[in-house]
């Protein structure tokens, strides 16, 4: 009965909401189209175009070039592959030691900051998450000063003892320098031998540079904070009874802490990784500010190396491929440890998030912020 | 699912087709202002960008085409670019270019081939004035671009203070390679290193010309990058790299040869006229004098930059243009940069005024009949940056391995 | 806050810190001793976390010579405003400053509007293709960022409203994560109120106008923080957008001063002042909005 009343009454209005629903959506809708979906389509025909960056790509003397621009960055023996090659090594480094590092550290650090005894709290928190709010080429400029060669970060570590390294100008592999320690300073044959994107095997287990080093530390100082507060908005909603049971049974802390909180944990865990993930494989910012590339283009990464192809090499065409292909690394990674971490990890939580509220639940509230928070997170990696 | 995806396509059509519309109207693109031969006029004002190495240049350029501006009758403005190279890309390609701008030699093959440029050497009517090895320099396909704008050639740039401390004297100015290294053993103390360079084929490359190698051979052809001349001077600079008596810049914790100079850190680099400027600048208590290069195995060499004056093909009012170049590339108006900011003067005939105002920077201008230019070929600032990087560990590395692989670059380009 | 005082909540990151050998029995003078090491930790922690802004600041008073000498020291022997005399008399400081305050400003309220706009259609009023619509928001949402370079430099271009300010505000209005948030809001809200007063006649922007948005202040302010810091601290979309140095931003010209130009040398005492006062804008954003942005368990939607 309340029912039919309903909806009567929705009905009663329904055409009058079709007409305004897509007037209030559209011009978000239009912005959208213009400025995200016609500019990738534009760029996906100047990837398989000969546009050399004067006048309209749409003009009459730009031809269609099939896969041209892509095989000379996958497969093109030149310059260009071992450029992208370079780039797509210096990128994969810096995601597999910043991803962990950074969760590991924001976990470590929500959980140390979540204590309920502890006091000025707020301050910590304040603390750790600031670096978060400060813009890339500021925080560029700063990193560049304290890991100069005579810079702060080498004098407090002459004060232990140790003589640092040259950081920004230091092109070589950490991994490589780690072997070298131990007398390995050449890779056995079949490691030199072969190569794959005009880098050499061995050029690919030579870990970050030095230099790329001091920026995989800067994204972990300043992605920790956003990160931090994800872990705590989760470990505040944890399930205390489960916590209190395991007291009674007599697990000890880091029991506790690996068996029940690290598994209630494992939905942020998820937004963490996957967020930390996308904005790994976007580094730019640090690059244009800070090294261009340098030094040996052991700084160079594919989103960087895109802009200048295409802005200062006049090679359009490759500069876009570069872009899609990123744009596919990118998705298949997100795909790949979706399903790598499947079963378990697509959590209602986040599910609900893409699906809209269950205001009856006493949760709701933070799902809002989670979901701002993950937003956050999401405006800000292309420079973490 | 099958229909959610074809409303997408829809939906991206549409969108097409309503960016398109609005193209349309909007003022993205017009007509090309010129085909061929004759230079487009209007009374537009010019557009002139720079890439200022400071104040003093900017004052300069802009009191030079202000006084242009109010002799013709043109309207003119300066601008100074903050990233020269990718402002002029994006003004090409939005065909809203600046209708006069420095241009590099290595940034001239690109913009060439695309048509971004207009070929207005050949219409200068101060032609012959500039060197030869400068008109070659800005030669592209066979036209003639730009007027160059300056040039400067690499010389050794000495720290007197620190000369004349380790007990040496004007006799025992190095000219040749085994001197070279001897004062740069002398000079190296604790406190600073001999020689201080920045460690890049543009100083580098010198040892290269004086050994008798370049990277190509002089029409940027044939690659001639792994020849003995070549491997011969890597050599060396390795050699003075394991003994310490040589450090790169950037390892003295410097940006660049003439900060490392300035600062003290090095008794003496390897850096162009622009280093005079620097130091007047930033470092004004820093003596110093500058002496040829020494001669290698293979006598005299040096490199050489320039920058020239690039007109834009889309320009609309080329004919004011090229009035404007001409002026900015006479003898009074060069030598009163040089006066002003210390650039070298491209047109042989302001040399005898030149040297007599600056009998201390003389080795700069000399070496003009022997220096060489760099690569200038389509792509092969690329290989240049590519063999940067591994200069940086030459000290580790072998010579043969890395002109081995810059010799296979530069083939790629040639085909 | 206080619900999460119960002790078994911090047990847990107690054991994360020492040993984690047997130690059931006697907790309180543990917990204790724990709670000191948490301590000394955090405090080491924070201290780094610091340091770098301390360093940046102290240095942007110092000389040249000073900042290379002393890189560490926190008290300078010369204090000198010399940089900053420099950045607003000497250089187009004060114009990136003010470019980057218009765009900010402007795409902040643009996006306010527009996003609550959308996310009030997607959430309230039922139409058709609003299935479309969403499933379209999501995978906007899905494109990274710099991948967009190339092509909005290329739709800029077309359309002719490249190097304008224009150009520079239009394309970062596009927010779908803003729409998403404010979908979010709007649904977890009852609708009665606004029900009410629909029935009462008013028109549907008129709803939305005077009795919609002024509910959604929490969420508009998440919004807004967002937009603010993401439109300051935006670099490649301004690289490609623009040309002339009028139209400069603060990250575009300290970006450029950074990566530096031959003869300037280090000055690191201009570039780290350049960069501190970049950071003053969002840092004051910052504190103001501290507690909703810090505050995890007081939900938006409590207010």
């Amino acid at each position: 009965m309340h029912a039919t009343t309903k909806r009567s009454r929705r009905s009663g209005i329904r055409r009058d909401e079709t007409a305004s629903g897509w007037l209030f959506a559209a011009p978000m809708l239009i912005l959208l189209a213009v400025f995200l979906v016609v500019p990738v389509l534009m760029a996906l025909w100047v990837s398989f175009s000969d546009w050399a960056g004067r006048g309209s790509p749409f003009s009459g003397d730009v031809h269609f070039v099939g896969f041209k621009n892509y095989q000379a960055l996958l497969a093109g023996g030149g310059l260009a592959e071992q450029d992208f090659g370079t780039a797509l090594r210096n990128n994969a480094w810096y995601v597999v030691l910043v991803v962990p590092l950074q969760t590991a550290v924001s976990l470590f650090l929500a959980v140390l900051v979540n204590r309920a005894i502890l006091r000025g709290r707020g301050v910590f928190r304040t603390v750790f998450y600031f670096p978060s709010v400060t813009s890339s080429v500021a925080m560029t400029v700063v990193w560049l000063f304290l890991f100069s060669a005579s810079g702060a970060v080498n004098t407090v570590l002459s004060w232990v003892g140790v003589n640092g390294p040259n950081w920004f100008n230091d092109s070589t592999g950490i991994f490589h320098n780690l072997l070298a320690a131990f007398g390995v300073s050449h890779g056995p044959e079949f490691l030199t031998g072969g190569e794959l994107l005009g880098v050499s095997w061995w050029g690919w287990l030579s870990g970050p540079s030095v230099a790329m080093s001091a920026f995989i530390l800067m994204a972990v100082f300043t992605t920790s904070g956003t990160f931090m507060l994800l872990f705590i908005a989760a470990l505040q909603n944890l399930a205390g009874d489960i916590t209190e049971a395991a007291i009674m049974d007599g697990a000890n802390g880091w029991q506790r802490f690996w068996r029940i909180t690290i598994p209630q944990l494992r939905p942020t865990l998820f937004t963490v990784l996957t967020l930390g993930l996308i904005g790994c494989w976007q580094v730019f910012d640090q690059v244009y500010a800070g090294t261009e590339g340098a030094p040996g283009k052991t700084t160079l990464t594919p989103a960087y190396l895109s802009y200048s192809t295409a802005f200062n090499n006049q090679q359009w065409g490759q500069g876009a491929a570069i872009a899609f292909i990123l744009f596919v690394i990118i998705v298949v990674f997100t795909v790949l440890q979706r399903w790598i971490l499947r079963e378990r990890a697509v959590s209602k939580r986040h599910i609900r998030l893409y699906q809209g509220p269950r205001p009856s639940e006493e949760g709701a509230n933070t799902e809002t912020l989670a979901a701002r928070r993950e937003t956050t997170i999401k405006s800000r990696e292309p420079r973490p | 699912m099958q229909r959610s995806i074809q409303r997408w396509f829809i939906g991206g059509a549409a969108a097409m087709a309503a960016s398109i519309a609005l193209s349309a109207c909007g003022s993205g693109y017009t007509t090309s202002p010129q085909k061929n031969g004759t230079l487009t006029s209007s009374n537009t004002a010019l557009t002139v960008m720079i890439g200022s190495s400071g104040d003093a240049e900017t004052a300069a350029v802009k009191s030079a085409v202000a006084d242009w501006s109010k002799a013709s009758g043109t309207g003119a403005t300066v601008v100074a670019a903050s990233n020269l190279g990718q402002q002029l890309s994006q003004g090409f390609a939005a065909r809203k270019p600046a209708d006069v701008f420095y241009l590099s030699t290595d940034a001239l093959a690109g913009y060439a081939s695309n048509g971004s440029l207009l070929a207005y050497g050949d219409q200068l009517t101060n032609k012959d004035d500039f060197y030869p090895s400068l008109v070659k320099s800005f030669t592209y396909s066979g036209k003639f671009y730009c007027a160059p704008k300056d040039f400067s050639t690499l010389q050794l740039v000495i720290n007197t203070d620190i000369w004349e401390k380790a007990g040496l004297s004007d006799s025992d100015l190095p000219t040749t390679w085994a001197q070279l290294a001897s004062v740069s053993k002398k000079l190296t103390t604790p406190e600073h290193v001999g020689l201080g360079i920045s460690g890049e084929y543009a100083r580098i490359g010198s040892f290269m010309a004086q050994a008798g190698g370049s990277l190509m051979n002089d029409e940027s052809t044939e690659a001639t990058a792994d020849s003995d001349a070549n491997i011969k001077a890597l050599d060396y600079v390795k050699d003075l790299l394991a003994a310490g008596d040589l450090k790169y810049a950037k390892d003295l914790g410097a940006g660049w040869g003439g900060e490392a100079f300035g600062k003290g850190l090095a008794a003496m680099t390897i850096e162009g006229n622009w280093i005079t400027g620097a130091l007047r600048a930033d470092y004004p208590n820093v003596k110093y004098k500058v002496a040829e290069l020494p001669a290698g195995p293979a006598g005299k060499g040096t490199l050489q930059f320039t920058n020239c004056w690039g007109i834009a093909a889309d320009s609309p009012n080329q004919a004011a243009a090229l009035k404007l170049v001409e002026q900015l590339t006479s003898k009074g108006e060069q030598l009163a940069f040089s006066k002003a900011f210390g650039p070298m003067p491209s047109v042989k005939s302001a040399a005898p005024e030149w040297k007599s105002a600056n009998p201390a920077l003389v080795p700069f201008l000399a070496a003009a009949d022997y220096a060489k230019g760099v690569p200038a070929g389509k792509g092969s600032a690329d290989v240049v940056t590519e063999l940067n990087s591994k200069l940086e560990t030459l000290v580790t590395s072998d010579p043969q391995t890395i002109l081995g692989a810059t010799q296979k670059n530069l083939e790629a380009l040639a085909r | 806050m206080t619900i999460f005082a119960k002790p078994e909540q911090e047990a847990p990151s107690t054991e994360t810190l020492d040993s984690p050998t047997n130690r059931r029995p006697q907790r309180r003078p543990r917990a204790n001793t724990a709670a000191w090491v948490a301590y000394a930790v955090l405090i080491t922690i924070a201290a780094i976390y610091i340091m770098p802004f301390l360093i940046q600041i102290s240095t942007s008073f110092k000389t040249d010579a000073e900042a290379a000498a002393n890189p560490v020291s926190l008290v300078r022997q010369t204090w000198t405003t010399e940089a900053y005399r420099e950045l607003f008399l000497n250089s187009d400081f004060p114009t990136w400053f003010k470019n980057s305050i218009i765009v900010t400003v402007l795409v902040t309220l643009g996006r306010v509007f527009l996003a609550s706009l959308a996310g009030y259609a997607l959430a309230r009023l039922r139409f058709r293709g609003r299935g479309v619509i969403f499933a379209a928001l999501i995978g906007v949402m899905a494109v990274p960022g710099v991948v967009l370079m190339i092509p909005k430099f290329l739709v800029i271009n077309q359309i002719g409203i490249y190097d304008s300010y224009t150009g520079m505000i239009i394309p970062l209005l596009t927010d779908a994560a803003g729409v998403f948030i404010m979908k979010n809001f709007f649904e977890s809200i009852p609708p009665s109120v606004e029900e009410q007063a629909r029935i009462d006649g008013a028109g549907l922007f008129r709803v939305f106008w005077s009795i919609v948005l002024p509910m959604a202040r929490p969420a508009l302010i998440t919004i807004i923080i967002l937009s603010f810091q993401g439109s300051w601290n935006e670099l490649g979309h301004f690289i490609v957008a623009t040309q002339d140095p009028l139209l400069t931003t603060l990250t575009k010209g300290v970006a450029g001063l950074a990566s530096g130009q031959l003869s300037s040398g280090s000055q690191y005492p201009i570039k780290l002042a350049a960069a501190a006062i970049m950071t003053i804008p969002v840092a004051v954003m910052f504190f103001i909005f501290q507690k909703r942005i810090m505050n995890t368990s007081d939900g938006a939607v409590k207010e």
